[in-house]
């Protein structure tokens, strides 16, 4: 009775156990972020991307996660010259994603594949893309600093021409930097060589059941050696801009000094002439009065004026020698005047 | 035991005791894992979200909903799961340097050693070195958690290449000087927007630029620049200064010579017109009687004159001799 009892409580027991295996073999998660390929016997059977809990044959069909995830990649930097034959380092960081999870299990198996087919592809696009073109296609996107360079340059135009006119002191204005370095327009920019990147290497993935999402040039610089030349230049392009701006200011200290001489001998002479004719009108004018008064009697003027200036032309304690013929003695020598 | 010293039973063995008779009994075991299934289902069905976080609720892997701050159920045994996302925080990748430490009243940086992240090439092909933050926020936590694997790789690389992209479209010196703001903004705009095309659910806060430097070799050269900068603008200063110092001084003196010639003319003019005045008068009392008029003014003026002088010699021209001079008047008669 006991015996049976217990070997009741054992085949349920029993029983339970393989219910549980058995269902825990039929169901399977599939979480949020991952997909899952059924196989049978070894066999990729069908993929399921809906997040859920899901049925499958116990036993005999098998689950594999995979990523369903947006997954980066990236490489390593890549010396590539350019077109323009520089020598410049490339990092470049890759999106992408698994959209065909049974061609990827049968062409890469795992994300190791997969990863060493993109060092593969992308690094080979890469060298190819950078290496048709010119540097500046990689560094630059737009041609806008063509405009601002143009902008700078009639600025720092104007300015310079501007100081050469008004050298109204208190506004010579202070020149400025000029543009540096080499500029030459771009005709394709760094966008388009991602997506040019992109177009090749998707070609190349899409059987792999990789979607690539896109490409970023990330780091781009000059390779070592290189890059001592582009300091050197830097270097002796500011030193050259730097004296320019010195003897700028040397010059304009120069012409202000000029100007101020300038300057003072026109005021002076300005006020002379100014002094100079004030003078001489009034002088015309002067001698008009007189010779208008003047004119009514010339003879006693001369008279009058003649005895005004005897008195004022003979000093005190003076000799005088007078000629007894003159008519002051008339009376003494007559006893009249006539 | 070191406790049991043989008066108090030991509680250790009362325990033993205890659990051998639940286990030596079918029943009693089934009792306890009854218990412990249960105690575990009840602990498992429930779980806080702190105030700066949201907690991602996955029902068998599938999303279910998305919870805020407070106390949640859940359904047990794994049958919910959680993801707790600190949504609130604002999170930071730092390019160029690492903050080494908050402690203290300073914060302190390790600034060597991440040049690769922070030197870049402008668009006239020279180099800065760009130091920045990249600050972000989890704005939909379900699409950060399920949309893109390590996201904040991902917010590092796509930071690193926009930050180039617009740094290669200006030049160097508006890099270094004028261009900060704009290329914050530009940048912050170029992250969210390649972000958003991967639906990461981040949110960039903000860009901002730290230390921004000619690369070191070339630093001193750019000092130098600054300097002639300065300096000209000293040099100009001085001319300036000179002029200033001249010029007003020689308007003033030559408005006052001007002043002084104006009045040695209105002097001269009325001088004229007085004299002038005075000589019309005089005429017209002349013209009454002109003769003994004249005789008058020739006597008085003769007596004026001969009156201050100390002595007057009269010659007769018709005297012969050597000295026709005398020493007074009194001898001087014929």
């Amino acid at each position: 009775m006991r015996q049976n009892k217990q070997s009741l409580a054992i085949t349920g027991a029993v029983a339970l156990i393989a219910l549980l295996v058995l269902i825990t073999s039929a169901t399977y998660v599939v979480p949020e972020g991952r997909q899952v390929v059924i196989t049978q016997f070894g066999k990729p059977v069908r993929s399921i991307n809906d997040a859920g809990l899901h049925f499958k044959l116990p036993f005999i069909q098998e689950v594999r996660r995979i990523d369903l995830r947006i997954l980066s990649w990236d490489g390593y930097p890549n010396q590539i010259p350019t077109k323009d034959k520089k020598y410049i380092e490339v990092d470049t960081t890759a999106r992408w994603k698994i959209v065909d999870p049974l061609k990827f299990i049968q062409t890469v198996q795992n994300e190791r594949g997969a990863r060493s087919r993109l060092d593969a592809i992308l690094d080979g696009v890469t060298r190819d893309v950078i290496s048709a073109n010119n540097l500046v296609e990689a560094v630059r996107n737009s041609n806008t600093i063509l405009e601002v360079i143009e902008k700078r340059k009639k600025e720092v135009e104007e300015a310079e021409s501007q100081a050469a006119k008004t050298v109204k002191v208190g506004t010579v204005p202070a020149i400025q930097e000029e543009v540096s370095g080499e500029v030459e327009p771009i005709e394709i920019g760094r966008e388009r060589l991602s997506s040019m990147i992109i177009e090749s290497a998707e070609k190349e993935l899409l059987p792999l059941g990789i979607d690539l999402i896109d490409v970023q040039l990330k780091r781009i610089s000059y390779e070592n050696s290189v890059q001592e030349k582009v300091y050197g230049r830097m270097i002796s392009e500011r030193e050259r801009i730097a004296e320019k701006i010195l003897s700028y200011g040397k010059g304009e200290q120069a012409k202000i000094r000029g100007e101020t001489d300038k300057d003072l001998k026109s005021i002076q002479s300005k006020a002379y002439r100014r002094v100079q004719e004030i003078k001489g009108r009034a002088e015309a004018e002067a001698i008009n009065i007189y010779a208008k008064a003047l004119r009514k009697e010339p003879g006693f003027y001369r008279f009058a004026r003649t005895l005004e200036a005897y008195e004022k032309a003979l000093p005190k304690n003076s000799r005088l020698l007078l000629s007894s013929k003159s008519r002051f003695w008339d009376v003494l020598k007559n006893g009249d005047a006539r | 035991m070191a406790y049991n010293n043989g008066q108090e039973p030991d509680l250790g063995t009362e325990i033993q005791k205890r659990l051998e008779a639940v286990f030596s009994n079918p029943k009693g075991l089934l009792y306890f894992l009854a218990v412990i299934i249960v105690v575990s289902g009840l602990y498992s069905s429930f779980y806080t979200i702190q105030p700066d976080e949201e907690g991602v609720v996955l029902r068998f892997g599938r999303y279910h909903a998305t919870t805020q701050p407070g106390l949640h159920f859940k359904l047990p045994f794994g049958i919910d799961r959680t993801t707790k996302v600190k949504t609130k925080l604002i999170l930071q990748e730092e390019f160029g340097f690492r903050t080494r430490s908050v402690t203290g009243k300073r914060t302190s940086y390790k600034e060597g050693g991440f040049s690769e992240e922070s030197l870049m090439l402008t668009g006239d092909l020279n180099v800065a070195d760009v130091e920045w933050i990249t600050q972000f926020q989890i704005s939909e936590p379900q699409k950060y958690l399920f949309n893109i694997r390590d996201p904040e790789q991902n917010i590092r690389d796509i930071s690193e290449a926009m930050m180039r992209r617009v740094v290669g479209d200006r030049l160097v010196n508006d890099v270094l000087t004028v261009g900060r703001t704009e290329i914050a903004a530009e940048a912050k705009k170029l992250i969210q927007e390649t972000l958003d095309s991967y639906e990461m659910g981040v949110r960039i806060v903000s860009i901002k630029l730290q230390d921004v430097n000619p690369p070191e070799p070339v630093k001193p050269s750019f000092n130098k620049v600054n300097e002639a900068k300065q300096e000209q603008e000293q040099a100009i200063n001085q001319a300036e200064k000179y002029y200033n110092q001249i010029i007003p001084e020689a308007r003033g003196k030559a408005d006052q010579k001007i002043a002084e010639a104006q009045g040695f003319a209105a002097a001269i003019l009325n001088r004229a017109k007085g004299d002038a005045n005075r000589f019309e008068e005089m005429l017209t009392s002349y013209q009454k009687a002109p003769r003994i008029t004249k005789d008058r003014m020739y006597i008085e003026t003769l007596e004026k004159v001969l009156n201050r002088l100390d002595t007057v010699t009269v010659v007769d021209p018709e005297v012969e001799g050597l000295l026709p001079v005398f020493g007074g008047l009194k001898n001087e008669t014929k």
